[in-house]
């Protein structure tokens, strides 16, 4: 068994301060990574050391595997915990790692080529009795084949990166005149997120629902799940909002989903934190999707209804020591809601909005976890990941979560660029959503709806006023013979806020 | 001193009426409104009228006298126009492009592939130029049948949000 002492995280916003949090409550030291990009960036200034690694583009940083590891044999770190994305589903990565003596935190690199590979892991589960989705077996090599898998699987199928995870590589088809171009974006896509562009082909279920499934494993053999979390919430193919427990959930399926969860994990001899897509249909059948090899964006609403520190647990299992608790020792104690903030325009497609954030007031309050990177003054690189912030709430009961969800929602301002947070908060409004009736199609099903913003009292005389008070403030500052104003300054502040800019 | 204030698609008149500290009297549109208004430290215009409270924020843009106004759902483009922008529209050098015969994009980026060239005849809803920001890809469309008149960007370029990439004729 190793003590870990430093942690070098290779990555970058919400998650590197998440991990790095752990690592100060473990009084573990924990090394930043950045790119030139990233000079600004919060977790470089949360770590207790932080290193140059590259570039802006993530190719030339943050997925460059032997710089990464030279820093960390500089700075001797004892362990390199590789957050979500960029290289924590890489192989070579860890097996990169073991050879230098620097503990991955995650499974071994064998796994991660296994589950990693989204064809390899449903062969792997099929062996292991757990359901999957009809598909093809291997990985295609270009469109005339798509054409003769749909002769046997009919559309419309989902095309998908083989090496894929977080919605990137993956498109859906309905007609045939959409597969050459959605084979191609599908390539492209999956090309630079991941360094791969196999792809391979599954069958789409209609009406679905996305349930998965997080787990522990120890190196002693010990595995356990920690329920489910509903991530049906989505656009892009993308997660938006997560829940747990989820609203389908019952009893029954959760034990047998929870088993299939911990066989599957058990078929692979998997080790650390890990959580299994599945896709569950109306009649409650499940199929496994895939299996995350790593921690995911959505792991704190977990954390909030078991009370288990995930990323601590990562590192006590990577460390060789024994899981702390059995399968009996947990439960779901209330509802956990997230909410993925995105810089984006919700009114425009959801199309990204990167740009300088001018000014934040966050959410406070009982029930309440914001974890994010941004601050005021921040400029949001266009290189990476829109994501911004994740909103975590907790109630007793779902309608409380809800509840507090939606006032959290009102709280958090974030303004200079544009955000999905009004978005989120008419979608905790929504009927449907309320009932927990909802699946994997809720966003495009009530577009319309979610759109609307009328209800809201037209103030744009407020917003004639306050620039009008604004101009008269410039102009009295500027020339001081102006009669018509009075600007005392004890009344109106001459206010920094222009020097952010 | 009256001017007027463009408030997204409206344009009011406006007008100082009278001043007791932060008390004041407005006049927008022949309306006369009291409004208890104070600046606060933190940037924010908190306005109290008829005891409703209203937060507004002016995000200042990189052109003088142009904003962006947010207030608790809403978002609007502000700008004021005083004689010296009157002036300037009136000559012509205002900031009113013809936005129909552009293509931009309204965020900073990378250019994936241009697909038109100066003096391509070009179609409504032919995909002229693909931009690629945090991972994603969207594709800009003609606004109108035309001829290209201008590229300024090509494939690789970095760009910035609101830049002019293509040009019609």
């Amino acid at each position: 068994m190793t003590s870990i002492k430093k942690i070098l995280v290779a990555n970058r916003g919400e998650i590197a301060i998440r991990i790095m949090r752990t690592c100060r409550e473990m009084n573990i030291e924990a090394v930043a990574v950045f790119s030139e990009a990233d000079r600004t960036s919060l977790h470089v200034r949360y770590a207790h050391e932080a290193h140059l690694i590259g570039k802006a583009p993530s190719n030339e940083s943050y997925l460059n595997i032997e710089k990464i590891i030279e820093v960390a044999k500089y700075c001797k770190a004892d362990a390199i915990h590789p957050g979500y994305g960029f290289l924590s589903e890489n192989a070579t990565f860890a097996r990169r790692c073991k050879e230098e003596g620097i503990i991955f935190i995650g499974p071994s690199p064998e796994v991660i080529v296994q589950m990693g590979d989204k064809i390899m892991a449903r062969e792997a589960m099929t062996k292991a009795d757990v359901p999957v989705v009809p598909g093809t077996a291997e990985s295609i090599s270009d469109e005339k084949e798509v054409f003769e898998v749909i002769k046997d699987i009919e559309l419309p199928i989902m095309i998908k990166a083989a090496a894929g995870g977080g919605g990137k590589g993956m498109r859906l088809v309905h007609k045939e005149s959409e597969i050459e171009s959605a084979v191609r974006a599908a390539r492209s896509e999956a090309l630079s997120s991941f360094g791969d562009d196999s792809v391979y082909i599954e069958k789409y279920i209609t009406s679905p629902h996305h349930i998965e499934f997080q787990i522990l494993a120890d190196e002693h053999g010990n595995v356990i799940h920690l329920f489910e979390r509903e991530c049906s919430i989505q656009r892009r193919h993308q997660k938006m909002i997560e829940e747990t427990p989820s609203p389908l959930m019952t009893p029954e399926l959760r034990e047998k989903m929870g088993q299939s969860a911990v066989e599957a994990a058990k078929a692979v001899n998997y080790t650390g934190a890990g959580t299994i897509e599945f896709l569950v249909d109306n009649n409650l059948n499940y199929y496994f999707l895939e299996m995350n090899t790593r921690l995911q964006v959505e792991h704190p609403i977990t954390e909030r209804v078991t009370g288990v520190d995930l990323v601590k647990q990562q590192i006590r299992i990577a460390e060789g020591q024994e899981l702390e608790f059995k399968q009996k020792d947990l439960s779901q104690k209330g509802h956990s809601i997230e909410c993925r903030i995105y810089a984006e325009d919700p009114d425009n497609n959801f199309m990204p909005s990167p740009g300088k954030i001018y000014k934040i007031s966050e959410p406070l309050g009982l029930g309440v976890r914001t974890d994010g990177y941004v601050y005021e003054g921040y400029e949001i690189p266009i290189f990476y990941d829109p994501m911004i912030s994740k909103l975590i709430v907790w109630g007793k009961t779902r309608d409380e979560a809800i509840n507090r969800m939606r006032r959290a929602l009102y709280e958090y301002k974030i303004t200079g660029i544009k955000t999905s947070i009004k978005y989120l908060e008419r979608i905790m409004g929504n009927a449907e959503f309320i009932k927990g009736d909802y699946d994997t199609h809720f966003i495009e099903d009530h577009q319309k709806e979610l759109m609307d913003k009328s209800g809201h009292k037209d103030i744009s005389d407020m917003v004639v006023i306050a620039a009008f008070i604004d101009y008269l403030q410039k102009i009295s500052s500027s020339e001081n013979s102006s009669k018509d104003f009075v600007t005392p300054q004890s009344r109106w502040k001459n206010i920094p806020y222009i020097n952010h800019f | 001193m009256a001017i007027e204030i463009k408030v997204g698609d409206r344009t009011a008149w406006v007008d100082l009426r009278g001043q007791d500290g932060n008390l004041l009297e407005i006049e927008v549109d022949g309306k006369i409104m009291k409004v208890d208004v104070m600046h606060t430290a933190d940037g924010t215009f908190s306005i109290l009228e008829g005891g409703h409270s209203y937060n507004i924020e002016l995000v200042p843009h990189k052109k003088p006298k142009k904003y962006t106004a947010y207030s608790l759902y809403e978002e609007y483009d502000v700008e004021i126009i005083d004689a010296e922008a009157r002036y300037l529209l009136d000559r012509g050098s205002g900031a009113f492009g013809s936005a129909d015969k552009e293509i931009s994009s309204p965020m900073p980026g990378k250019v994936v592939k241009v697909f038109v060239k100066e003096g391509d005849e070009v179609k409504n809803g032919q995909t002229a130029i693909v931009i690629s920001a945090m991972k994603m890809e969207s594709e800009y469309k003609v606004p109108v049948d035309g001829k290209v008149k201008k590229v300024n960007v090509k494939d690789g370029d970095t760009i910035e949000g609101n830049q002019v990439l293509i040009e019609l004729e």
